[in-house]
């Protein structure tokens, strides 16, 4: 009886799985569950769903499991699955699509990689390049405003790798200024209004 | 006139050693490499959403430099090479798209620079064994007796439609430049597997236990160093040997850029390979 119950709490939406089609240009209801794509994916042992599980789940609507899976940020878009997969799906475009849902829709994202990314795009937007320094010492301070107890279990680990860069030589404190720095800002800058204009078009048109 | 070369953030701060290797072994050869003026980062992801176009605008900005400076463009890591040659191959058959980015950026890229990896031009401008200028007839010290096994990642050959640089699943561009070198390719299971990527920064045990799955391998089947192509993979593959628990065997091995090689080879001066900035020290192999 309780299985019952939550069988039934899982809603679905069937118009997910052509939505993911239409922006992915992958043809997510053709899989047929082969698994071969679980079976080469090498981050598939941190994944709570199988890439062949989320697919599945995609085309049953199951919406809400699937955009607060930690599944879709544990790719890291290597492309194994799209290069075996006997249906000519690919699940890396299939990914990015989901990672940007969850983020418009607010599912909490696996926290983490998206502080990761946006710490390597502030990088290139204040130095024109990236910076690892500084990139992880932002990367880190976003963690430290989530979550304290993850933030000094990670910070450690990375003082450590810290330390064995800077004394190998491999990182340096100074960071490379490109001199079209102020043209990537302004790109930067037109880009994000550019996109929330959209947006707004979106909504009101 | 050299050509146009696109080092990428990493080779001019955690792979200054790839970088240098390549330069020295590009202007023995006669390719020499000419870095594109005030250079930004690639973006480091292709966008593969449909409607995403913004992610599009920083690998088109190099794409414009490189038509500057000529027909094609030659980068080395892995990343940078993905994101190029797929932003090229799109906007080359998009062209609402090439209009929509070069209005956004005022600039004028007419979607028509070759984005070659080093690799290609190895291979395509001087030939291995054969061809115009073949790299074998180059090589003064053979690297004879050397096993070495050819990692090639994911980045630098998937997805094959819009890369076509080799063999997607049994790539053979590595095995050549290396027999050409005097060395003996060692095939081995992992070869194509992805190595982990950014997560060693988030999630370190993934590409340290992928880390670890790969280099075993290679040891397993013989090999007595691993070749790379791409700055992250060299991390990802020496960096969790520092410790003896990198390999399940215990047995180090060291993990080179193949540009590094060829310096060896060609009979570079040793300032020039960049072995110091391993945390396997790949020297012992070399030593006179």
């Amino acid at each position: 009886m309780a299985l019952g119950n939550k069988a039934l709490a899982v809603r679905t939406d069937l118009s997910f799985g052509d939505i993911i089609r239409e922006r992915s240009g992958e043809d997510v209801h053709s899989c047929y569950y082969c698994q071969k794509c679980t079976a080469g994916c090498p981050t598939a042992f941190v994944m709570d769903y199988k890439p062949a599980q989320l697919l599945r789940m995609i085309q049953l609507g199951q919406r809400e499991r699937v955009l607060s899976s930690t599944t879709i940020w544990m790719c890291i878009g290597c492309e194994a699955c799209g290069t075996r997969c006997p249906n000519q799906i690919r699940l890396a475009p299939v990914m990015d699509v989901l990672r940007q849902m969850a983020l418009d829709e607010d599912y909490a994202p696996e926290t983490a990689v998206y502080s990761l990314h946006r710490s390597f795009l502030d990088s290139i937007r204040m130095w024109g390049r990236m910076h690892e320094v500084t990139m992880l010492a932002q990367f880190k301070t976003l963690e430290l405003l989530k979550e304290y107890p993850v933030f000094f279990k990670g910070l450690l680990g990375d003082m450590k790798l810290g330390a064995d860069l800077l004394l190998n030589g491999k990182l340096s404190f100074i960071p490379d200024r490109i001199k079209g720095v102020d043209e990537i800002r302004a790109l930067y800058e037109e880009a994000a209004a550019t996109s929330s204009r959209e947006k707004e078009s979106e909504v009101s048109g | 006139m050299g050509i146009p070369y696109f080092p990428g953030c990493t080779l001019s701060t955690n792979a200054k050693n790839y970088d240098r290797s390549a330069r020295a072994v590009a202007k023995t050869l006669g390719l020499e490499l000419e870095e594109l003026p005030e250079w930004q980062c690639c973006g480091a992801t292709f966008p593969l959403m449909l409607d995403d176009s913004m992610a599009l605008i920083a690998p088109t900005r190099i794409l414009y430099q490189a038509q500057q400076a000529g027909e094609r463009v030659t980068t080395l890591c892995s990343i940078c090479f993905n994101v190029l040659r797929r932003s090229q191959a799109l906007l080359e058959r998009d062209e609402e798209m090439l209009d929509r980015i070069n209005w956004f950026t005022e600039q004028d890229y007419e979607g028509n620079v070759y984005v070659a990896h080093f690799l290609e031009l190895l291979r395509d401008d001087l030939g291995w064994e054969e061809g115009p200028a073949p790299l074998a007839k180059h090589v003064k010290r053979p690297l004879t007796g050397l096993k070495a096994a050819p990692y090639y990642g994911c980045l630098l050959l998937r997805p094959y439609d819009e890369i076509g640089l080799d063999d997607p699943e049994n790539p053979r561009i590595l095995h050549d430049l290396l027999r050409a070198l005097g060395a003996e390719p060692v095939d081995f299971p992992y070869n194509v597997e992805c190595c982990g990527s950014y997560l060693m920064v988030k999630d370190p045990e993934v590409p340290e236990t992928l880390s670890q799955e790969i280099v075993t391998s290679a040891g397993e089947h013989g090999a007595d160093v691993v070749v790379t192509v791409c700055p992250l993979c060299q991390f990802n593959l020496d960096y969790p040997q520092r410790e003896s628990a990198g390999t399940r065997t215990g047995s180090r091995i060291p993990v080179v850029y193949f540009t590094q090689l060829m310096a060896v080879a060609l009979g570079l001066p040793e300032e020039t390979w960049g072995f110091e900035d391993h945390y396997v020290d790949p020297k012992r192999l070399f030593a006179e």
